[in-house]
């Protein structure tokens, strides 16, 4: 970041929840980068930023699209890269509808089924079943956490492309065409944000963008949790690559990640749909009938993912060890299959309806933390079981005495049966292994101390729990435990409690060769005939050999960081690096040059791990039936995808199509600007059911528009902060922050407690008052936002009510996150309790027109 | 002798809070209480026996310096980071009946804390407001500026902890340049309130502490012209011999007569 | 709250809210419509309104030492005088039984007050003349050593023991008792004058007047009560309460804001009601009555005045302490 020479920060707030980051936006700053932020509220990073826009939040796509047509309409992309390394001058097949023609969707629309069948996205001459395979044509675009959502693998590297970039089909005529209409005018009446500021915006964020420039986004959960969160993102992916940004220093998405290794966790997944390494779990069905049918889906014949076979038969390796064999698919059958929507919003309603007998909560705290937290914890009630890993007694644990609606009396603890098993956990100081953070860099922390009493690392609990399952297995020799007792679980422990060894399992994850057991120096050496085992192929190359672990490596040796920590894959600091030399392998320039070809040595080098074959030239052109990498030129950076290039268009992988489109919140004060038919995302799930309900848009019971957030005082749900009195005193007490116009309008005192109301509950908070919040003009009326954080909860050191308690449980189409930003609500002085008449009312009351 | 010194900086300052927790758990400073103030973000209110970093959070219209909020009042969110000011002359050390507090070898003035009494003079005695007595222990306490660390040739745990270096630490001289080099460039830039605070020509003789601020001093209840209460002594003391000196002479006149 | 206030609003909509405003504006209730003033800081204003200084942390038993301790000391200096100019034997004890009670109270109470009480030895560590408090711990020890002696010495002389020797002893730890008792009287006016607090380092130069003249009214005053009602006391008794008199008009006079603590609030009307009875009334009675319960009944009234005014400059000094604006007020004006 701070090579960028600006840095938009929207649907983040980075100083406030990232601040040791943040230093390098500040030193950017200083350097003389424009820092611009986006945001709803006026907070910490806006203070130190150098351009504050407000922004009604949930109108994101308006603005970021009008940015994207600013760029197109006055021409500032960065022709060359576009031209070269994006999917721009694709022509797309003939029989593509944009949502300008079809009302607000897309083509392929089935709304029986609610969902798209992608076929009409694709690129023409793409084959839809490029290999000849007996894989199942699905006819659902599936989305998901992995790379492929997608239908049967289209074979992508077949397409027809216009460099002149004026074919009606291709790909930047059609983006052009789809974003004609979010024009700054837009921006003022539906954003609120006047022309004036948007346009400042677009022009200091374009300039610092071209040969000699770049600019950088960063982004956190004011995008994703949206119940159109990944097209959000994906607008920033399509103005980054307009600008020419990604793949270069300074450039580039920033996905700041909520907490410290979370990029680990899904990296090394806590994920339903994925296994490590973003190969991705089977789903119960033709794909997964026979390993050849899952191959077909997910290993495509061209693009680096062509290596999926020597991933997932590694990934099975280090599972099963010499179980897995070619004969048995290398225990293939072993792995659970998907058999619907497995995510926590998913299960958590399946809980609901009583068909869950148990839970294991580890180290999450979704009585305060999850959607409709209220709603939550009366789930929690229905299990018969319930197994919470904690540093202490959080909500979760503790929901069945001192949940609000225990304490109203509404629910009887006698009435619940949930055994509920509290064991203590090891912090992380307690007990070694990894961080990965944000910029994908593995870093290793050692125990310092031992854990008090009974608290025991994860690792602790997982291996001891599998043995003592697999030896109950042991004497139970169903088909359905023969995975159990397949599994590699033999690693050795140490000390008085048996701690199995965190280097281990980072060595497992590395890779080694199965005959001699030795470390693999990266994923290249990763074969698919069960010569290799690897825990999680983008991981390898982090322990090569023995006694070297590099994510405990602290002797940083260059600008970028190479020698602290192992960056995946490979220890590439910037990803598809590639792009940052032009398609003759040069930089683009002195000034922002990273990697390029060397001609003499024939190989790329640069100041970062180059993202790309090594020894393939620039001007490397491949054979007619080439495959893997080799199918991809040599001025083709983004090997991941089939046809090396970057996608502003999606022909396949996403739900909700292959564009961006602007849809509404859930909850709305107004009716979609853009597509006055179709007012929320299609494709997204409302779960609506008793207790998740939601407001009409607009709603006159609910007049303002909600959002919610965090503070740097405390963590996620609190359980690590509201109970540590160093930070329980920073941030003692529950509050919202309002504008003065808000206050002054419904007399409310500065300090005082106020009610705020949804449709799913109602908490109390204090009311801080000021101008941060802003009073926005929205189509001509005035709309007040309410801002919420989200950490108290009914335990530790300092208690408040519940935020999440008035958020629905709602689903993204792609990845199933809840939309926690751009609600509705209502605000009533006092506190809950002397409100709950007023909040019966509210939530009884018929709809009325405003 | 070095003097060790903080310059502490509002215009890089993030409003973290990380310089209070670090100070809190390195001195094992106990909690200050857990009070919702409804002043912006600041909790903590001010320095106290159990608050030795105080992070301010001033909310205030912008009346200099770029505009950040395009709105029709603009407004501005400055943070600072207080802390004892370790005065070149300090009233606390000047005013302690038991040699509890000192100047030590990097020119930091520190409370012995196993000879203080808790008589509480040095909590009037301070022009700055920094010190004051801990319930219960009922000793007086400030900032330590770590010694300990510093002998161990550490930083100070708040320098340390302050992830855009808001809080640089080093010798006296050098960081007083900085801050003035810094007030430059930041008026440059357009930064018309820019102002180092170090009140060198009061009594004080300038501080150990110093700090780039925008705007007043008062804004962040820094005292425009600290004064170190020996400057009053004199007076004092001269008015109070000379009506000691006049009612002896009554009492004699009384019993003479 | 407004929804049960209201009996006919049912309708949860935003009329709802314009309903009750009108019928509220019907009954003519007044509507809490004050404009909202948000915690903002401007021009050079302090930093919220929350105090820059810390309050004295000092309770009861301090402000009683200042009483206790002015009496007392001012009574070594009378029973010097009165052994100078050939008073009563009998006055001359009592004063000095007088100072040796405070003499013997007065640490008592200095070492209730610390937070730790056990370490009041500490005080002895050092002799600092920069530091009031030093001086006054010195002196303390000083007067009590010296009223002792003094006391000693003079009831030895009394019980047949008149030798040079005894009388020498006598003279000095007389002289120096009631110098040591001067010092006791008057430097508690500095201890508080030479602090940070605004209140009080403004009127360093009244305070010790107006401390010694409360010594001064309050030792005459003790003999008065155990029964010395010589013109030698009634003397004492009316400059004090003149005296009194003349720092109350000045101090209620003064109007600088920082002197508000004694104008205002809770110190305000103790000061005030303190300075009337120590100095106009006392001085009434005293001129109306001569008799030996007007006398007594002035004694008490200065006696009453005198505590209550050392309590009403401790709460001024806590109350000037949480005002900002007082400080720099001053200091600008420097």
């Amino acid at each position: 970041m701070l090579n960028s020479d600006a840095i938009l920060i929207m649907g983040s707030n980075m100083a406030e929840n990232h601040p040791v980051a943040f230093q390098w936006v500040m030193e950017a700053k200083e350097k003389g980068s424009t820092v611009i932020h986006v945001d709803p509220r006026f907070n910490r990073t806006s203070a130190v930023a150098n351009m504050w826009v407000p922004l009604r939040a949930g109108s994101d796509i308006i603005f970021l699209g009008a940015l994207i047509r600013h760029v197109l309409e006055n021409e500032l992309f960065f022709r060359e890269y576009v031209l070269h390394y994006t999917n721009a001058p694709v022509i797309i097949q003939n029989d593509f509808g944009d949502t300008e023609d079809l009302e607000g969707v897309f083509s392929g629309w089935n709304s029986e089924k609610k969902s798209y069948d992608p076929a009409s996205w694709m690129y023409e001459g793409a084959a839809q079943d490029g290999k000849k395979s007996s894989a199942p044509k699905a006819s659902e675009s599936e989305g998901g956490h992995t790379q492929h959502g997608a239908a049967a693998m289209p074979d992508l590297s077949k397409y027809k492309t216009d460099p002149t970039l004026q074919h009606p089909r291709c790909v930047f005529q059609l983006l052009k065409r789809h974003f004609a209409r979010y024009t700054s005018e837009m921006v003022e009446r539906y954003c609120g944000v006047s022309e004036e500021s948007f346009l400042r915006v677009a022009d200091v964020y374009c300039k610092a963008s071209g040969p000699e420039k770049t600019g950088g986004i960063c982004y956190a959960v004011g995008w994703t949790q949206h119940s159109s969160g990944v097209q959000i993102i994906r607008c920033a992916a399509i103005l980054q690559l307009l600008l020419g940004n990604m793949g270069r220093p300074g450039g580039g998405i920033m996905a700041l990640r909520g907490h410290a290794s979370i990029q680990g966790s899904t990296d090394i997944p806590t994920l339903y749909d994925s296994l490590p390494g973003y190969l991705s779990m089977p789903k119960f069905g033709e794909e997964s009938k026979t390993f050849q049918n899952y191959l077909a889906k997910y290993k495509p014949r061209t693009g680096w993912w062509n290596n999926y076979d020597k991933y997932i038969v590694s990934l099975l390796k280090a599972y099963y060890g010499d179980a897995a064999q070619p004969e048995n698919d290398f225990g293939f059958h072993w792995l659970p299959r998907l058999t619907g929507d497995h995510s926590h919003q998913g299960y958590w309603l399946d809980m609901m309806d009583g068909k869950m007998d148990g839970l294991f909560v580890m180290g999450e705290n979704p009585a305060v933390a999850g959607p409709n937290s209220g709603m939550e914890r009366r789930a929690l009630a229905k299990l018969k079981w319930l197994v919470v890993r904690d540093m202490v007694d959080i909500e979760t644990s503790s929901f069945w005495r001192s949940a609000p609606e225990v304490q109203s009396g509404e629910v009887r603890p006698e009435d619940i049966q949930t055994e509920v098993f509290l064991m203590p956990a090891a912090g992380h100081a307690e007990k070694d292994g990894t961080f990965t953070n944000t910029q994908r860099l593995l870093q290793w922390h050692q125990k310092a101390v031992d854990a008090p009493g009974d608290s025991r690392s994860e690792n602790w609990f997982m291996f001891h729990l599998g043995n003592l399952l697999r030896e109950k297995a042991k004497k139970d020799p169903q088909p359905k435990n023969a995975g159990l007792l397949a599994l590699t679980w033999n690693y050795s422990t140490e000390g008085p409690h048996q701690e199995p060894s965190a280097e281990e399992i980072l060595k497992e994850v590395n890779g080694y060769t199965v005959a001699d057991r030795q470390l693999v120096p990266g994923f290249t050496a990763l074969k698919a005939d069960g010569s290799t085992a690897c825990g999680a192929w983008i991981y390898a190359g982090v322990f090569p050999k023995a006694g070297e672990n590099r994510a405990n490596q602290r002797a940083s040796k260059d600008f970028y960081g190479h020698g602290w920590g192992f960056a995946w894959p490979s220890d590439r600091r910037i990803i598809y690096n590639r792009a940052s030399a032009r398609p003759d392998g040069k930089p683009w320039s002195e000034r922002k040059k990273l990697v390029w070809w060397d001609e003499a040595a024939k190989k790329w080098t640069g100041n970062d791990v180059p993202d790309f074959v090594a020894t393939k030239p620039p001007d490397y052109v491949p054979g007619e039936n080439a495959e893997g990498d080799n199918a991809l030129a040599g001025d083709k950076p983004f090997i991941l995808h089939a046809d090396g290039l970057a996608w502003i268009w999606v022909p396949t992988g996403l739900a909700d199509g292959p564009l961006p489109a602007h849809y509404e919140p859930f909850e709305s004060p107004v009716s979609n600007p853009i597509y006055p038919n179709q007012q929320v995302n299609p494709v997204a799930q409302s779960k609506t059911r008793a207790g998740n309900q939601y407001a009409s848009s607009p709603d006159a019971r609910f007049p303002y528009v909600l959002t919610t957030y965090r503070l740097t005082e405390h963590h996620t749900a609190g359980g690590m902060s509201r109970t540590l009195s160093h930070l329980a005193e920073l941030q003692p007490e529950m509050f919202c922050e309002i504008s003065v116009e808000m206050a002054h309008e419904l007399t409310i005192t500065p300090g005082e407690w106020v009610t705020v109301v949804t449709k799913r509950g109602a908490i109390e908070a204090h009311a801080l008052v000021t101008p941060r919040v802003q009073t926005l003009e929205i189509e001509g009326k005035l709309i007040y936002q309410v801002g919420l954080p989200f950490h108290w909860g009914y335990t530790g050191l300092v208690k408040g009510d519940v935020g999440n308690d008035l958020i629905a449980i709602s689903e993204e189409p792609n990845v199933r996150i809840m939309e926690s930003k751009g609600l509705l609500c209502n605000v009533l002085r006092g506190r809950r309790a002397d409100n709950v008449l007023g909040v019966k009312e509210l939530l009884e009351a018929q709809k009325v027109a405003p | 002798m070095t003097i060790s010194a903080f310059l502490t900086d509002a215009t890089v300052c993030i409003g973290c809070k990380a310089c209070e927790v670090a100070c809190k758990e390195w001195n094992e400073v106990p909690a200050d209480g857990f009070v919702w103030s409804g002043l912006s973000y600041d909790n903590t209110q001010s320095l106290g026996a159990s608050t030795w970093r105080h992070v301010m959070f001033l909310e205030q219209p912008q009346t200099a310096g770029p505009q950040i909020a395009d709105t029709k009042d603009p407004f501005r969110w400055v943070f600072l980071s207080d802390v004892c000011k370790h005065c070149a002359n300090a009233g606390c050390l000047e005013a302690c009946p038991t040699g509890s507090i000192v100047r030590t070898d990097i020119g930091s003035v520190l409370v012995q804390k196993d000879v203080c009494n808790g008589c509480g003079y040095c909590i009037v005695s301070c022009p700055f407001g920094v010190i004051d007595r801990r319930p219960v222990d009922g000793r007086a306490f400030k900032c330590t500026f770590c010694y300990d660390r510093q002998k161990a040739g550490l930083i100070p745990a708040c320098a340390k902890a302050c992830p855009t270096q808001s809080i640089q630490f080093g010798n006296l001289e050098e960081l007083q340049e900085r801050g003035n080099n810094r007030v430059h460039e930041l008026r440059e830039r357009g930064y018309e309130d820019a102002r180092l605070y170090n009140p060198l020509e009061t009594s004080v003789g300038g501080v150990h502490a110093m700090f780039v601020i925008l705007g007043e001093p008062e804004n962040y209840n820094l005292p425009p012209a600290p004064e170190v209460p020996t400057i009053y002594l004199k007076s004092a003391w001269t008015s109070a011999l000379l009506s000691a000196a006049i009612a002896f002479v009554i009492a004699c006149v009384a019993f003479a007569h | 709250m407004t929804s049960s206030a209201n009996p006919g609003a049912r309708k949860a909509s935003e009329e709802r809210l314009d309903e009750i405003r009108k019928a509220a504006a019907d009954a003519a209730l007044p509507l809490r419509n004050a404009p909202v003033s948000h915690p903002q800081i401007r021009g050079k204003e302090s930093y919220y309104g929350l105090p820059v200084l810390k309050a004295p942390v000092w309770t009861w038993e301090v402000a009683l030492y200042f009483f206790i301790g002015g009496v007392s000391g001012m009574s070594a200096a009378l029973a010097f005088a009165a052994q100078l100019f050939g008073g009563e034997a009998a006055l001359i004890r009592a004063a000095l039984f007088v100072a040796l009670t405070g003499a013997v109270l007065c640490p008592i109470l200095l070492i209730a007050d610390l937070g730790r009480p056990s370490r009041f030895l500490n005080m002895l560590r050092v002799f600092k003349v920069q530091s009031p408090m030093s001086m006054g711990a010195w002196i303390l020890v000083a007067f009590s050593g010296c009223v002792f002696v003094a006391l000693v010495a003079f009831e030895l002389t009394q019980r047949g023991y008149a030798i040079p020797l005894v009388i020498g002893i006598r003279w000095a730890a007389e002289a120096s008792g009631a110098l040591t008792g001067l010092f006791l009287a008057a430097y508690t006016g500095v201890l508080i004058g030479a602090t940070a607090n605004p209140v009080w380092s403004h009127n360093r130069k009244a305070i010790p007047p107006h401390f010694l003249a409360s010594a001064v009214g309050g030792s005459g005053a003790v003999l008065e009560l155990i029964g010395f009602l010589t013109p030698a006391t009634q003397l004492l008794g009316f400059v004090a309460a003149v005296a009194e008199t003349v720092l109350g008009i000045y101090f209620e006079l003064s109007r600088l804001p920082v002197n508000s603590p004694l104008h205002r609030g809770k110190s305000g009307w103790a000061f005030r009601i303190a300075g009337t009875l120590a100095g106009p009334i006392a001085l009434l009675v005293r001129l109306l009555s001569d008799s030996a319960s007007g006398r007594r009944a002035a004694a008490i009234c200065f006696l009453v005045g005198a505590l209550l005014s050392r309590y009403a400059w401790i709460w001024a000094g806590v109350a000037s302490a949480k005002d900002p604006e007082a400080l720099f007020q001053i200091q600008r004006k420097a």
